[in-house]
């Protein structure tokens, strides 16, 4: 069984096809390297799979469901909410000044106890013929309203997150002013229970989980080796340090499969090899690794198995050694040979 | 623990203000209400990082609620508690209402929409007056049930502790987060959208209780022209000068802003005046006159030397020391 089926995955931007019915398929557990020149869209299939685009064609199938919101009978129904209370409140909108002075003004004198059924009596009549027209197109504007804002967030990063699909940038994204500790801690987010009224009042769960939360993210920045810095500003660590900030992010949610792109950019020798032990590490822990490098000594290592993009379609798939080998490769990657030379 | 103590100790010389300079106390009074909109304000722009150029509207509909809910010249006559209780509700819904449409927007653009939403609720204001009684304002009003200062103190001091606990939450986190990097925030499974809404609507409630308590103040709910563009702007100030997403920077920046404005622009324009050095027949001679002006020159001047403000949010390592990581 697949974990994450990509199947002819299509992007186009306008003229451009950055990816052309490219087919993957993970197997849970593995190390999977995508490799390719420059421009090949390797970036942009990741993109797709975790939701910041939405594919041009093609299907996405993780863990045996697609990427993207259900049509539930819950959503159904909040829309039915959001259209009857703007249909209530068109109405009012549309009846404001008649329906006050006949109820309120209408009925009230000054310092008297208000008839508060007489005025709503009162209010009843004036909008006996004046309410279905708004009440009707509220109605429409908000059904129609909330399901085109839902149909555009089908295909969120949120929901791919959700589902378990974690990621690194290309060009680093933590968040700079934030603290080490709590880049991590949001990572985890999305397993907290503390809400909104925990929070504000200080509940015991607030509590209970702030001190619960924090040991986990320790724990996970150990894992990469950065408890020391848990205090730091993330602006203020160093380059290969914000790399494995990155990755301790993605592992606090916890997902099945980890994206990293180019996570061996900028790194020495040294802190490349560190990086290799890391990324076993992580497939003990059984989380899926699909990775972007550029480093071959990297790719060549560590992967099961190697997948070549150029122009946007796959040409290679195989165990390290035989993408090495095979000629469409490295004609990608150094250009056909001239047979006059 | 030392900076707790320090926030009690500026809470005790507050409490003592009115007993030692009643003058001052009185002076601090709508500095208090502004303190309240700005922190509301900089839930959106401190923390969320959204600009929001109409604040002044959710203030003129709290202020409007609370005249309406309470004058004796219509039927609800609610007391101070419940009126303030549902003003407050009042402005979240607004503020949902506006954000659950245009929240999607992108940085600029979302500050154009609520810069017409502040101009559509003062032009409805003075339209309808069937309701709201045109730029009459609605008064009297009753007054508070006791000391109006310490019952501006004890709400800002709610609105403080709420904020500082919402910032120090995961709440607060998610804030940050996506104005740090919205795209980034949204791959952890923060939905984004949520987040934004959430602090439009409790920064309109916020924004909402200051109309109330500045309406309860005045004993009226003013004239819709009180809740102009320029009370947005000053409270933009008041963020920024202090310190955009620090809670003691806001407080700060209040009372320089407000205390300038009220204080001393106030007393060099008597001044000048009582010494004839100024003629008051001459408007551009007087410096309270230059005020906005003045304000201006402090925001270009402040954006350009300090614009992490006079007391910039530092997430520093002070707030970790209590949970280092253990050494081994």
């Amino acid at each position: 069984m697949s974990l994450l089926k990509i199947d002819r995955l299509t992007m186009r931007f306008g003229g451009l096809v950055a990816v052309d019915a490219v087919t993957l398929d993970i197997a849970p557990n593995e190390i999977v390297s995508l490799i390719g020149p420059n421009g090949a869209g390797k970036t942009t299939v990741f993109n797709a799979v975790t939701g910041v685009y939405e594919p041009t064609a093609g299907k996405i199938i993780f863990n045996g469901h697609e990427t993207r919101r259900e049509l539930t009978g819950k959503t159904a129904l909040a829309f039915s909410l959001v259209g009857f209370i703007t249909a209530v409140v068109a109405v009012i909108l549309a009846n404001l000044e008649t329906v006050w002075e006949a109820a309120v003004t209408g009925n009230y004198t000054y310092r008297q106890p208000f008839p508060w059924t007489k005025a709503l009596a009162s209010a009843q009549e004036t909008l006996t013929g004046h309410w279905l027209v708004p009440a009707l197109s509220g109605l429409f504007v908000g059904v129609t309203g909330a399901w085109a804002v839902w149909e555009r967030s089908r295909r969120a990063p949120e929901i791919a997150a959700r589902a378990g699909i974690a990621r690194t940038f290309q060009n680093i994204r933590l968040f700079n002013q934030m603290t080490v500790l709590d880049n991590v801690l949001l990572g985890m987010d999305t397993h907290l229970r503390t809400r909104f009224w925990d929070a504000a009042l200080r509940l015991p769960l607030f509590w209970r989980e702030r001190k619960h939360s924090t040991g986990k993210a320790l724990e996970t920045l150990r894992f990469v080796g950065l408890e020391h810095e848990a205090g730091q500003l993330a602006e203020n660590l160093a380059y290969g340090h914000q790399r494995r900030l990155e990755i301790a992010r993605a592992l606090a949610m916890n997902p099945k499969i980890i994206l990293l792109d180019e996570p061996a950019a900028g790194l020495n020798p040294a802190e490349s090899k560190a990086l290799m032990d890391l990324i076993q590490r992580i497939r003990q822990r059984g989380i899926t690794v699909l990775l972007i490098e550029h480093d071959m000594q990297v790719v060549m290592n560590i992967s099961d198995r190697v997948i070549v993009l150029d122009y946007g379609a796959k040409i290679a798939e195989g165990d390290p050694a035989t993408v090495r080998a095979n000629p469409a490769v490295i004609e990608a990657y150094l250009g056909k040979s001239d047979a006059r030379a | 623990m030392s900076k707790l103590k320090f926030h009690w100790a500026f809470l005790l010389i507050a409490a003592f203000i009115p007993a030692i300079s009643p003058h001052f106390a009185e002076l601090l009074r709508p500095i208090f209400v502004m303190a309240i909109l700005a922190l509301g304000l900089n839930i959106l722009t401190g923390f969320t990082g959204i600009l929001n150029l109409g604040v002044a509207a959710f203030m003129a509909v709290g202020a409007y609620s609370y005249a309406i809910l309470t004058c004796d010249i219509y039927p609800f006559q609610l007391n101070f508690g419940c009126a303030t209780g549902t003003t407050v509700l009042i402005g979240l819904l607004a503020g949902l209402a506006l954000g659950l449409p245009t929240i999607r927007l992108r940085g600029d653009y979302l500050a154009i929409v609520t810069l017409g939403f502040g101009e559509i609720v003062q032009d409805t204001l003075k339209n309808l007056d069937v309701i709201t009684k045109g730029t009459q304002g609605i008064n009297p009003l009753p007054p508070p049930p006791f000391s109006v200062y310490y019952l501006f103190l004890a709400f800002l001091t709610l609105v403080v502790l709420l904020n500082r606990n919402l910032q120090r939450s995961r709440i607060g986190r998610t804030w940050i987060a996506i104005r740090e990097d919205e795209l980034a925030a949204s791959c952890m499974g923060i939905n984004p959208m949520k987040m934004k809404l959430l602090a439009f609507s409790l920064g309109a409630a916020q924004c909402a209780l200051a109309g109330a308590l500045w309406a309860s103040y005045l004993g009226s709910s003013g004239e819709p022209g009180n809740y102009d563009f320029q009370v947005s702007i000053i409270a933009l100030c008041i963020v920024i000068v202090g310190g955009m997403g620090n809670i003691a920077g806001v407080l700060l920046g209040a009372l320089v802003v407000m205390g300038f404005n009220s204080i001393v622009l106030e007393t060099l324009t008597n001044f000048l005046k009582s010494h004839q050095i100024i003629s008051s027949s001459n408007v551009f001679t007087a410096p309270g006159n230059w005020k906005y002006l003045l304000f201006g020159l402090a925001l270009i001047l402040m954006m350009r030397f300090r614009p992490e403000g006079l007391l910039p949010s530092k997430q520093t390592k002070a707030e970790l020391h209590h949970h280092e990581p253990p050494k081994n």
